[in-house]
């Protein structure tokens, strides 16, 4: 019990007040946890190792939950992992029940991080020996179980598949990354691009101008009504919130939280996929799959669940291999080489007093999320409540500026949000879907590089097929997804046709 | 009163001259340091906390690291001529140019090269503790009897230099036998280790301070491996702390490198590669602004603080001034050119 030493007032407030920054950095569009921690990184110098980690995990628990908020208030996911709380959060916050959905959102975020946190407690050397068993073939197909919701998302089976498809396209351009494998060769673009486009269109951006900018335009089309008033979006005027939304959903809960945590200890797959797949297997599994995209609560169960379930998760890798589990793990372990501790398999053995500290960090983070965010929704909802002529220009700076800033003051990070905003709208107008564009971009180049060096590695096609029983349990829900997208299609036609 | 007016005159142009030259030899209060990589946990980001920590200090001013990965951080110092911007790269700057790799110009025409901090020697290859390869000599024994051995290796740098000194070893052993080395191109250390544990890698590139730990676990253990080479040079290694690091000492890490682990370069004298960290400049920045932070860093070097902080990192401090720097690391280029071109013909 000597960690418990480790354990000040400083530690606790230091908690508090990263999780609090990481909250506000995760609700800013364009403004992420990795951004968060990364900021704050240099500090650990002057704090020390122990306080400093309490700092970065507060900041990594703040900033994965932040972006419910804007997911669920503005329809803008405040960081990738959050996508998915758009497609119910929102249309529950245009039934009026944006603080419902709001509490629904953080009552499962914290069950994913607690949940996540006991794994990691207790399973995480035992978990790291299994995550090693998923080679490029399992992580490839797992990165296409995830992208067989693209289907599922949409109005019509085959328009989805085509803006998904689209958005794999669009994830390529630039080189076929060396650090990554590639052979640094450009794809999808001319030469003179080059200066632009080497490393293709940063997430980011992309992310906030298909889904914010968009809005804007469209909001923009629309002009401002003489009875503004009566446009705005009531606060809770629907459905009250009441624990009860929960019962009947402990299976979503706890698949949700096991896929975030069983997603994050696998690097290099991420947040987003794993907010992706709780959401299609909820649908999979629901009783009534066609309320999901309406405002159905399972929804945001599902997504929050899974992306607070990924944060014990990433750290399983991290502090069992020396790995990291996602992009903010990556930046954490900048911690640890910075005061010269050196993080792999014997890291829990050799330092268990920073490991219980690490746990008990984590532990009080979650606490310090749910009160802060649950105390302060009344506030915090009330955006909704702002007139659109003033709320939406504030949105657009924020836009502008978070892009500006994601990667360290880059000017075509500004003009990427401008173009993918013209092209959401544009979208919008075509009938294109921007869900499963945004999937299919956020998880193309993995696809690419798993199923390529898979190819490299084996020498064959059949290898996914016959690699290891994981693989074909990953084959089995891929089918079971495929089959419902088909089925939900069909049966939609008919209902359609029949109405 | 015009004479009053002339002298004014007078001592505000010699104030302005004399702010003015203070200026030109002063660090900007905001000093932003670009890295060419995206890490925050490895060792560029590492190396240029500790400089600019230091450089901190020393002048009070402001200096940030910001990792950008190598494209931006050139971009960044090819538009920054005032020297508010400088960039700390390692020689995966100038060779992934010999590489061949897009974005990567040759940093000495194109920029101006700043003085050399410190090394980084941990640059490894290991084998998993089950393999028959016990040492880098048995590795390039199978190759010369003809059997396939998988690299796992970041094509275009630090990472593929050394396969390309096992292949060129190899060639002067047995011609034709460098064919048998065949390069698996993958990306993060976490990719290289999980093709080792996957066995679809003979042998990985690693590192010291990543795979350490990992030497030490069971034989039994599916992620237990073992050094089979140090590329660093002897001396280099000799200066590192004598504990090592983790649980191997110095003297273990020196049987792992040469002369006892020996790739020879031309039949003779052995391959050695020391990973160097450096400052890269616009190439017009004011010479003044260069000699300061030369200045400074001497200083800042002869203190010792900085030293220790590196040594206890397993650093081994290397601070050269811009114009030697530039010297010594055209002749690494030029020598590791010879090594890529011999494997090519």
């Amino acid at each position: 019990m000597d960690f418990l030493s480790l354990i000040t007032p400083l530690f606790l407030v230091l908690i508090l007040c990263g999780t609090m920054i990481g909250i506000i950095f995760g609700a800013i569009p364009g403004m992420t946890a990795t951004m968060a921690v990364a900021v704050c990184l240099p500090l650990t110098y002057s704090l020390g190792l122990e306080n400093g980690l309490a700092l970065l995990l507060g900041l990594y628990v703040g900033g994965i939950s932040g972006g419910l908020v804007p997911a669920i208030l503005l329809n803008i996911p405040g960081t990738p992992a959050s996508i998915a709380t758009t497609f119910d959060g929102y249309p529950m916050t245009q039934r009026g029940e944006g603080e419902s959905a709001l509490k629904v959102a953080i009552f499962a975020s914290l069950f994913g991080g607690l949940f996540s946190l006991v794994v990691l407690y207790l399973f995480a050397p035992a978990l790291a020996d299994f995550a090693i068993q998923f080679s490029y073939v399992e992580k490839f197909l797992i990165i296409f179980l995830a992208l067989t919701v693209m289907a599922a998302l949409s109005s019509s089976m085959l328009i989805g598949i085509f803006s998904g498809v689209l958005g794999i396209l669009v994830s390529l351009i630039g080189a076929y990354d060396v650090s990554r494998g590639g052979n640094g060769e450009y794809r999808l673009m001319f030469d003179f691009m080059e200066p632009y486009l080497s490393s293709g269109f940063s997430l980011l951006p992309v992310l906030i101008g298909v889904f914010a900018l968009s809005s804007i335009l469209i909001e923009a089309e629309a002009g401002v009504p003489e009875n503004a008033g009566a446009r705005k979006i009531a606060l809770d005027q629907g459905k009250k919130f009441h624990l009860s939304v929960f019962s009947g959903q402990w299976k979503n809960l706890f698949r949700s939280a096991s896929i975030g945590t069983f997603v994050g200890l696998l690097p290099g797959v991420g947040g987003s996929a794993a907010s992706i797949m709780s959401y299609s297997q909820a649908k999979a599994f629901s009783k009534n799959p066609r309320s999901f995209g309406k405002g159905n609560p399972a929804g945001i169960i599902a997504s929050e669940t899974s992306n607070n379930g990924l944060t014990g998760g990433a750290l399983i890798p991290l502090l069992s291999l020396g790995i990291p589990g996602d992009a903010t793990t990556a930046i954490l372990i900048g911690a640890f080489t910075l005061q010269g501790i050196q993080v792999g398999p014997l890291f829990i053995g050799d330092n268990l007093e920073i490991w219980n500290a690490m746990i008990v960090a984590m532990l009080f983070a979650n606490v310090c999320m749910f009160a802060i965010m649950y105390f302060a929704i009344r506030h915090i909802a009330k955006i909704v409540t702002v007139p659109k002529y003033i709320l939406l220009p504030i949105i657009l700076m924020m836009c502008v500026v978070g892009s500006y800033t994601i990667n360290y003051g880059i000017m075509f990070d500004v003009w990427t949000l401008l173009i993918f905003g013209l092209f959401g709208y544009l979208a919008y107008h075509i009938g294109l879907e921007i869900a499963p564009f945004v999937i299919g971009f956020i998880l193309g180049p993995s696809a690419e590089i798993y199923f390529l060096k898979s190819l490299e590695s084996f020498g064959t096609v059949s290898i996914f097929f016959t690699k290891s029983w994981i693989a074909v349990v990953l084959w089995v829900l891929i089918a079971i997804s495929i089959g419902l997208s088909v089925w939900m299609s069909r049966s939609g036609a008919r209902h359609h046709d029949e109405t | 009163m015009t004479g009053l007016f002339t002298k004014l005159g007078l001592a505000a142009g010699l104030a302005l001259v004399t702010a003015t030259s203070g200026l030109a030899q002063d660090l900007p209060k905001n000093l932003r340091v670009v890295i060419g990589s995206t890490s925050t946990g490895g060792d560029t980001y590492q190396a240029a906390s500790f400089v600019a920590d230091a450089i901190s200090k020393h002048f009070g001013i402001n200096a940030k690291v910001d990792a950008v990965g190598p494209t931006e951080a050139f971009k960044a110092i090819a538009r920054d001529r005032r020297g508010t911007t400088i960039m700390i790269h390692h020689d995966q700057s100038y060779l992934g140019h010999l590489y061949g790799v897009k974005g990567y110009e040759d940093i000495f025409a194109t920029y101006k090269i700043g003085p050399t901090l410190t090394i980084n020697p941990g640059n490894a290859y290991l084998v998993p503790k089950k393999s028959p390869y016990q040492s880098i000599s048995d590795v390039l024994d199978a190759a010369a009897e003809g059997t396939r051995v998988r690299v796992a290796i970041q094509p275009g740098g630090v990472s593929e230099i050394g396969f390309s000194a096992l292949k060129n070893a190899a060639k002067i052993k047995k011609p034709g036998s460098e064919k048998n080395l065949v390069p698996v191109n993958t990306g993060s250390q976490a990719d290289k280790d999980q093709l080792l544990f996957d066995g679809q890698a003979d042998v990985i590139n690693g590192s010291v301070q990543s795979n350490e730990q990992y030497t030490r676990l069971p034989e039994d253990d599916q992620k237990a491996m073992r050094f089979i080479w140090l590329t660093a040079a002897q001396e280099t290694l000799d200066q590192v702390n004598e504990a090592g690091l983790g649980g191997t000492s110095r003297e273990a890490l020196l049987q792992y490198a040469t002369p006892k682990s020996s790739v020879t370069l031309d039949g003779e004298k052995d391959f050695t590669f020391d990973k160097d960290f450096f400052i890269i400049y616009n190439k017009d920045i004011d010479p003044a602004l260069v000699e300061a932070i030369d200045a400074g860093l001497k200083e800042i070097y002869a203190e010792g603080a900085i030293e220790k902080s590196m040594k206890d990192a397993f650093f081994v401090p290397h601070f050269m001034p811009s114009k030697e720097a530039t010297t010594y690391l055209e002749k690494k280029r030029d020598d590791y050119r010879k090594v890529i071109e011999a494997i090519r013909e």
